[in-house]
């Protein structure tokens, strides 16, 4: 298993954002997690790149413990690489620049073999002609789609995606989707966050159903969409699936 | 009315190529002050900011017990008090009370500059792997420099204006030496007239080339979106 998480619970003030998860995820799968807003998905999907601390358990990346020291942390957020709802590109940056920048201070990547890279993963999210763009002057989509290909310029192992598509308008989350949907056939371990129920049952391999900061029902996702063995899954499902 | 005029004007005329000649102490001491106080106000600001209370704290004090002092308290402290221990004249002793006071100033204005950056940018640029360091030089920085310089010229400007501070411990720069001018030949009027002038002439100089850079980064800008 690549990722492994035992016991983690996390606290901000008196809320248990995440009271005790534990789960295990394989090299290659493509995990769905869902569950009604404050569940605590967006904080679980923190808790494994070390955005957040955990106040106890263990979260091992393949196979470094995420303790908090400073190097691990810059190793483990070598592994995986995370694509958050508002983009969050650097907007002083082009495109191109948005690529290149962690390769060549974090990797040290020559210029050359940097740009090269990048334009490489531009083109492959269909953006190679806007890369002296800067990301005021992209869509939406196309933001997010640069943002994802910034995360890939790491060769990360793990792709984190928190909810890619919640922030875009309509007609603008089928082109990213594409690109996740390559990815996850390219054989990319992911873990994504996502309302969008076509694309989970379509690319994922295994559902994490979150509720109130615990995984209340896990499995693969067509049992768990057909015969959901929870209550609150249940629930969850009936609206998600109408809306 | 034609005779006083033209007497008046060649008063002037006299006052004007009497102060010159200080214009380029008011100059330096205006530059060096400020480049100090830039670079000890990015110090401060990122201290401020830092989650490192070592920094954090130390910060804070020194930023509100600058603020709490007049200047020209801290310039005769400095020369009058810590001078005369340390031994400074008078240019290091003024050049240094200004820095120091600005610098105050302007890492409060870093503080907010940094703070105008949204959050998202910090975790992207942690995500990728890179340290608080890089992530201040690559990503934070620029992006709240644009912000931060209408308040930044603002402070240049009044670097420039309060410089005439220091000729209270005698450093001979504008202000200085329309005292002497007017002590010698008691025209106050036209005297004060003129040094008044000449600081309107290089404030409107600063403030032109204030609005020019503003409005170059807005174009070069990538309009925040």
């Amino acid at each position: 298993m690549i990722i492994q998480v035992k016991d983690v619970v996390k606290r901000f003030g008196d809320l248990r954002a995440l009271d005790g998860v534990s789960c295990t995820i394989e090299a290659g799968e493509v995990v769905i997690v869902l569950g009604p807003s404050g569940s605590g998905k967006s904080t679980f999907m923190r808790c494994l790149n070390g955005l957040e601390k955990v106040d106890s358990g263990v979260v091992i990346v393949d196979g470094m413990r995420l303790d908090h020291s400073k190097s691990d942390l810059r190793r483990i957020r070598q592994t995986i690489g995370i694509v958050f709802q508002q983009f969050n590109l650097f907007p002083h940056l082009t495109a191109m620049e948005n690529l290149t920048l962690a390769q060549k201070v974090v990797l040290g990547r020559k210029p050359d073999e940097a740009r090269e890279i990048a334009l490489e993963l531009l083109k492959k999210v269909g953006l190679s002609e806007k890369q002296d763009v800067h990301p005021a002057h992209l869509s939406g989509g196309q933001q997010q789609r640069v943002a994802i290909a910034r995360s890939l310029a790491m060769k990360p192992k793990i792709m984190l995606f928190d909810e890619p598509t919640s922030a875009l308008d309509p007609e603008m989350i089928g082109e990213v989707l594409e690109v996740m949907r390559d990815l996850a056939r390219e054989g990319m371990t992911m873990v994504v966050v996502t309302h969008e129920m076509g694309f989970a049952r379509e690319v994922g391999d295994r559902i994490l159903f979150m509720d109130q900061g615990r995984i209340v029902e896990e499995g693969r996702i067509e049992e768990v969409l057909k015969n959901p063995k929870e209550e609150r899954t249940r629930e969850f499902l009936s609206k998600v699936l109408k809306g | 009315m034609g005779e006083w005029f033209i007497k008046e004007l060649k008063t002037l005329g006299e006052i004007l190529v009497f102060l010159v000649p200080a214009i380029p102490m008011t100059i330096k001491i205006t530059l060096m002050a400020f480049a100090f106080a830039l670079a000890l106000g990015l110090f401060v600001g990122l201290s401020r900011v830092s989650p490192n209370k070592i920094f954090s704290i130390p910060s804070r004090i020194y930023v509100d017990v600058i603020r709490g002092i007049p200047l020209l308290v801290q310039i005769f402290f400095i020369y009058f008090g810590l001078g005369k221990i340390l031994n400074l004249n008078q240019f290091v002793a003024g050049v240094a009370a200004v820095s120091i006071c600005y610098s105050a100033y302007l890492g409060e204005i870093v503080r907010s500059g940094i703070q105008a950056i949204h959050k998202g940018q910090f975790e992207a640029a942690f995500s990728l792997g890179m340290t608080p360091v890089q992530t201040m030089r690559h990503v934070i920085l620029p992006q709240a420099f644009p912000i931060v310089l209408p308040s930044v010229s603002n402070e240049f400007i009044a670097t420039l204006k309060d410089s005439s501070l220091v000729s209270m411990i005698g450093l001979r720069e504008l202000t200085r030496a329309g005292r002497e001018y007017y002590s010698q030949y008691f025209v106050t009027f036209e005297t004060w007239f003129v040094v008044g002038l000449i600081y309107l002439g290089m404030t409107f100089v600063l403030s032109r080339l204030a609005s020019w850079m503003e409005r170059r980064f807005r174009v070069h800008g990538w309009g925040m979106g």
